[in-house]
């Protein structure tokens, strides 16, 4: 697990997290060829399941740590300020194959990863002080990494893919506080109840 | 205006002001009247130009115009003629209107005569400069724009001035105008002087309701104030509006976004929308919804509380979703406090601050520090981390090169406002080192070692005050403080000396600048053993001789460690005479005596302590003992701590006195300690921690002469005396009837603890088991206390005791120090044997004597006696008048003169006979106990006298049908409860149990047989307890010696008591005290008691 902490998530990171880059990234050569720089571990869609699980053991508590956060209104109006309205969020279909199941798994981290970037980077001048939801968010962006690499590397080791075409969630450097706020409540609501599906899926 | 109005003011001015009128003036106001009547009557007649008005928009001209006469055509012409004075100048018009220049000051007559026109008349006005008014051109605006994120409008427009003169005021009204239909939401005047140029003019304006939400138009207008126009002045015309409107695309958005506004300030909030929106709030709090153009809402929240951090959310909530903005409401920031700047190295400043009251703002909007050097017109700026915690509010600043002074401003500022704080220091006076570091220590000597440390900092140019702390174990801290020349980050080496050899030091430094501003930390201590010395003195020395006086024992004392310098390793002592000289080298140092045989008794005794360096001065001392026949051994108490010994002064004690102690329990010879003073002195006070409370010390003081010690005194104290631990143990030597003899023994000097100071002895009467064994020493009243203080006395006789009487003896020691515990004793004294057979004897006598005596009468007047009580009875047999049939009378050798046969149911007779029955002199007492007496019962057969009465007496409650069925007959039993008491002592602990048993009234069916010992409860005093008595004529009883002693003897057979009335209850039969009972007079009752009734003294 170190080994891939060391290895694979930092060249990811560098590949795709990039805050606030919205556009999608290179479409996948048909034929290129799949190398990772560690070999995969062999129980890794075990672990998959496990991080997937530890997510959402967690989803809440960072849901319930981030909206409280932000003061009054959110905790008394959730419908309305932080329902999981997110509409370009990467679908999944739990029915669909392995192969299908992990892509998209992969996509929808890939977007979690970035919005929960934007929401730490937002938070840390709005809250300061907010020691709590800092590190629980951070938490949840160092295992979404892991995922990420291992779902990576379980595409890559027995699908032979490559790249998956990803897609980010907007950019909220440029919006206002509230519209910043309000989006990442969204995206956290979006984030515990996909999450859930998630872990149930695998 | 028509000319009447034009010409009418100088016509009030004239009626107003007519009082003061010159002739002259009277007669051109006349002339004026007149030719305007005149006027007025060709004008009905023919119409003439009239209404002329003039007005100015610039001082530049002045433009007239006058309404044409009735019927006048369009292209009429008008010869204007302009007089004044003489001068005059006309000209002709097409037109009713005409610009002329600016006329001077001053009167001018106007006449307008149409030409061609020959049905018109001329008209003549008088044109002034007061009939002229001034009114401007409308302002035209340059530019109008909007800064929505601050809600403020531009405004730009041209003065014109270089249409007026130079320094004209004008004055501006500008008006501000919101939403559709044109409320009027700010009115203001501008004043300005124009300067003859054409100059902007700009002003702006924060609305408080946000630009986006509404549509604001601004016009404005001009008031030209010029003083030397004296005509009317006017206001211009508004100028045309220009509104400033945020785009429509935009919906669903709420203003003002992100601002930052003082906490308290009015904030209005507005939403931009075209859906119908419900409420609108901030946290729980709803707030009523203004209406703008549109659906657009807003708010108006009064006096905003601060914000958390991450700010206030303000909330529109539409049907369908909730839209919002957040405000940060805070403080501007304070004034920086406590600003501080010093330096740690002289490389870099620091300076410090407080920022005082918290701002409520964070991240982006939290306070910036900027701190500038006046002089270097350097500046640093305070950067702050992301998310702080603890933040120090520090900056640093680089030391300039040949630069002492620095001025320094910190300003602070956030989005609400700035402030500053400004300080001025000379560096070189505020340096606070760091903590030196790397301290060592190295040897000189013995006494002295080098301490060097390092220190950073570029300290070449001052000098430091450094201060070195050096603690010693069980010494009191010392501080030295040494000024050193500073030097560019090196090491310092400063010297300590006197210091003590073989001492464990541990050294800290710290340092400031001389110019003193603050001390560093102190340094981490840093211990050092300094190196040995050799011993400063030979050790303490005494010596004591064996009771054989052949072998000296030499004792000698540690040398303390300030006086050994280092580690002793051995003692070298000798002995030497004028003749030859005896050693005993190397004796470990934990050995501290050393044994020598001796010859002779006039040896120096010489001690040598070494240590690794060197040998220490001999300390000598003389073996020899003077001996004093003049000595007694005296005693002391000290003061608790200590014992004061002094004495007399005297000369021939040419060296030191020694006083010696031990105690006195241990084995002789004993030596705890010995202490020198000097020849001189009188007195000691010796104390030591060995000295305890309660124990018994020796004291011995030596007078020390130039060859030998003589013992003066001999003291034996107490530093404290206590009470003796144990009681004195003591025996009964001697018992009698009214006398004990007590001895006792001494106390070991061990419990004694203390100088014995006597005994108290206490006695009293008591038994062994009862309550008033206790407390017997605490002063009773009934207790007789007798105090020996003749120590030497170890008897003691108690006289003037009752005989059989149990006493109880306590015995105890005191000292000084309190009194002892007490050893106790039950003592019964003897019976008095004597009194008893004289209490017997006595009576037998009297009564033998009155017998002989009575007989020997009886006898000698026996004939007068029978003659007198007894005369000769004639027989009736003889008797003629009684003749009694002979067989009646004969053969009944039963018949008697009388015979009482007795009524009661009691079995005593009295019989009368003449005949065989032989006469009875006394009762006959018939008694079953007296028939069956108790085994081993003493009783006398005069103490068993009963009468018989009613039934007999039930044993043990259990009744006796046989008795019930005597029936009239009742017995009374009396059984002998004598006790066996024997004089001898029973010794017993004060302690002992007390059996707690009472007298008093017992339940009548379970009377415990072993209840002797309550029972005594009741003795003695029996008649005066009020207790349960028998219902039955107690008089009519019989006793047996109730009070008897012997009834309480607790190891008396069972006793058992009967009523005679009732059977099955039990009572104490109560001694009759009537002398006339007969009862009284028993033989069953001792003779002791007339002897024995004392007081219970």
């Amino acid at each position: 697990m170190k080994v891939l902490a060391a290895g694979v998530v930092p060249l990811l990171l560098v590949l795709h997290w990039k805050h606030g880059a919205g556009s999608p990234l290179p479409i996948t050569p048909v034929n290129a060829t799949c190398v990772t720089r560690h070999p995969c571990h062999s129980n890794l869609m075990s672990q998959i399941r496990n991080q997937l699980v530890q997510l959402n053991s967690s989803a809440n508590a960072l849901f319930i740590l981030y909206y409280t956060a932000q003061g009054e209104p959110f905790p008394s109006n959730l419908d309305k300020l932080c329902g999981p309205n997110v509409t370009d969020f990467p679908p999944f279909h739990p029915n669909g194959t392995e192969k299908a199941r992990l892509v998209e798994l992969y996509r929808i981290i890939a977007y979690l990863g970035a919005s929960l970037g934007n929401i730490t980077r937002d938070q840390r001048t709005l809250n300061p002080h907010a020691v709590g939801l800092h590190g629980k968010l951070n938490a949840t962006a160092d295992t979404l990494r892991g995922l990420l690499s291992n779902v990576h590397c379980r595409l890559c080791s027995k699908y032979h893919v490559a790249r998956v075409e990803v897609a980010y969630g907007p950019d909220t450097s440029d919006k206002d506080v509230f519209q910043k706020k309000k989006m990442g409540c969204q995206l956290l609501g979006k984030y515990k109840q996909v999450i859930a599906l998630l872990a149930q899926a695998f | 205006m028509g000319m009447a109005s034009c010409l009418g003011r100088p016509t009030r001015m004239a009626a107003s002001e007519g009082m003061r009128m010159t002739a002259h003036f009277r007669w051109f106001l006349s002339t004026f009247i007149l030719l305007y009547l005149m006027n007025q009557v060709n004008s009905q007649k023919k119409g003439g130009p009239r209404d002329v008005k003039c007005v100015t928009s610039d001082l530049q001209a002045w433009d007239c115009s006058w309404r044409a006469p009735s019927g006048a055509g369009r292209g009429a012409l008008y010869d204007v003629c302009i007089q004044n004075g003489s001068h005059s100048s006309c000209y002709q018009l097409g037109k009713t209107s005409t610009k002329i220049p600016p006329l001077n000051p001053g009167q001018y007559e106007i006449t307008i005569s149409p030409l061609h026109d020959f049905g018109s008349s001329i008209s003549k006005f008088i044109l002034n400069e007061k009939n002229v008014s001034l009114i401007p051109d409308p302002p035209e605006i340059l530019r109008l724009s909007a800064n929505f994120s601050t809600s403020t409008l531009h405004l730009e427009w041209s003065d014109k001035g270089s249409a007026f003169p130079r320094h004209t005021n004008v004055i501006w009204e500008i008006k501000v105008l919101r939403k559709e239909n044109m409320e009027l939401v700010k009115l203001e005047t501008y004043n300005t002087t124009l300067n003859g140029e054409d100059t902007v003019l700009r002003w702006s304006w924060a609305s408080d309701l946000p630009l986006e939400c509404a549509t604001h138009s601004v016009g404005l207008r001009r008031y030209v104030d010029d003083a030397r126009f004296s005509g009317r002045k006017e206001w211009s015309d508004w100028s045309p509006l220009q509104s400033i409107s945020w785009s429509t695309d935009i919906q669903n958005k709420v203003f003002p976004q992100d601002k930052v506004v003082p906490v308290g300030s009015d904030v209005t909030f507005c939403f931009v929308t075209q859906e119908e929106v419900s409420s609108a709030q901030i946290s729980y709090a709803k707030y009523p919804l203004i209406h703008l153009d549109g659906e657009n809402v807003a708010i108006k929240v009064h006096n905003i509380s601060a914000s958390i951090s991450s700010g206030t959310n303000v909330v529109f909530m539409t049907n369908k979703d909730m839209y919002g903005t957040v405000i940060f409401a805070g403080y501007p920031p304070d004034i920086p406090q406590k600003l501080n700047c010093e330096t740690y190295d002289l490389k870099e400043i620091i300076c410090t601050w407080d920022p005082g009251r918290p701002t409520a703002l964070v991240g982006p909007r939290s306070t910036s520090y900027t701190l500038f050097e006046s002089f270097s017109g350097e500046s640093v700026k305070f950067k702050r981390v992301e998310a702080p915690i603890n933040e120090s509010y520090q900056l640093l600043f680089q030391v300039l090169p040949n630069q002492e002074i620095y001025n320094f401003t910190l300003n602070a500022r956030n989005p609400l406002g700035q402030s500053e704080s400004t300080i001025f220091i000379n560096v070189t006076e505020k340096v606070y080192p760091r903590t030196p570091t790397s301290v060592r220590v190295k040897d000189i000597n013995s006494t002295a070692v080098t301490l060097s440390w390092h220190l950073p900092g570029n300290f070449a140019k001052i000098k430091l005050l450094c201060q070195v702390e050096i603690n010693k174990a069980n010494s009191v801290r010392e501080l030295r403080t040494v000024t050193v020349k500073g030097v560019d980050n090196s090491n310092y080496l400063i010297a300590v000396d006197k210091l003590s050899p073989y001492t464990v030091y541990a050294f800290r430094i710290r340092c400031s600048s001389e110019t003193f501003w603050k001390w560093s930390k102190w340094s981490n201590e840093k211990q050092y053993l300094t190196t040995e010395a050799i011993p400063s003195k030979g050790p303490d020395t005494w010596r004591e001789w064996r009771s054989d006086g052949k072998n000296l024992i030499i004792y000698w004392k540690p040398l303390p460690v300030n006086e050994a310098n280092g580690k002793i390793l051995f003692y070298n002592v000798s002995c030497s005479s004028e003749e030859k000289t005896q050693s005993l080298s190397e004796i470990p140092d934990p050995q501290h005596k050393a044994e020598i045989q001796l010859d002779r008794h006039d040896y120096i005794i010489s001690v040598v302590a070494k240590n690794s360096v060197g040998s220490s001065p001999p300390s000598r001392i003389a073996s020899m003992e003077i001996p004093n026949d003049d000595l007694k051994v005296e005693q002391t108490v000290g003061m608790g701590n200590g014992i004061v010994l002094t004495w007399n002064y005297d000369p021939n004690m040419t060296c030191d006195y020694v006083i010696k102690w031990c105690n006195t329990s241990q084995p002789q010879p004993c030596l705890m300690d010995w202490k020198k003073v000097p020849a001189d002195s009188t007195e000691a006070v010796i104390q030591s921690d060995q000295f305890r409370p309660g124990v018994r010390y020796h004291f011995f003081l030596y007078g020390c002469r130039n060859h030998g010690y003589q013992l003066l005194r001999s003291v034996i104290g107490y530093v404290e005396e206590l009470a003796p631990t144990v009681a004195p143990n003591f025996t009964v030597e001697d018992t009698s009837a009214d006398s004990i003899l007590v001895k006792w023994e001494d106390i070991p000097v061990e419990e004694l603890r203390g100088f014995l100071r006597g005994y108290v002895f206490y006695f009293e009467k008591g038994e062994r088991d009862t309550s008033k064994m206790r407390g017997l020493e605490s002063g009773r009243s009934d207790v007789k206390v007798k105090n020996i203080t003749d120590i030497s006395q170890k008897t003691l006789r108690i006289a003037d005791l009752q005989g059989k009487t149990s006493y109880h003896l306590v015995l105890r020691a005191y000292t000084d120090g309190g009194l002892g515990p007490g050893k106790g004793m039950f003592v019964v004294t003897k019976e008095n044997s004597v009194g008893l057979i004289i209490a017997i004897l006595i009576p037998v006598a009297v009564a033998v004597i009155v017998g002989v005596v009575t007989s020997v009468l009886c006898y000698r007047k026996r004939e007068w006696i029978k003659e007198t009580f007894y005369p000769d009875i004639p027989n009736p047999e003889n008797c003629k008048a009684l003749q009694f049939q002979k067989a009646v009378c004969e053969g009944s050798s039963a018949l008697k003169t009388l015979e009482m046969n007795p009524c009661t149911p009691n079995n005593v007779e009295v019989l009368e006979t003449r005949m065989a029955v032989p006469k009875i002199e006394d009762t006959e007492i018939i008694s079953p106990v007296a028939e069956h007496p108790p085994d081993g019962s003493e009783a006398e057969p005069e103490s068993h006298l009963a009468v018989s009465y009613c039934p007999p007496v039930i044993e043990e409650e259990i009744p006796n049908p046989g008795a019930e069925e005597a029936g009239g007959t009742a017995q009374v039993v009396y059984i002998d409860v004598q006790s066996m008491y024997q004089p001898q002592a029973k010794p017993e602990a004060e302690q002992d149990a007390d059996p707690g048993a009472g007298g008093g009234y017992k339940p009548q069916m379970h009377l415990p047989v072993t209840s002797a010992g309550d029972e005594a409860a009741a003795e003695g005093d029996l008649e005066k307890t009020a207790g349960y008595r028998p219902q039955a004529n107690v008089n009519a009883w019989t006793l047996v010696s109730p009070d008897s002693p012997r009834s309480t003897d607790s190891n008396s057979d069972v006793v058992s008591f009967g009523s005679p009335c009732s059977i099955n209850s039990r009572q104490f039969l109560i001694p009759p005290k009537d002398e006339d009972s007969p009862r009284s007079n028993g033989g069953g009752w001792s003779f002791t008691n007339f002897f024995q009734n004392k007081p219970n003294d």
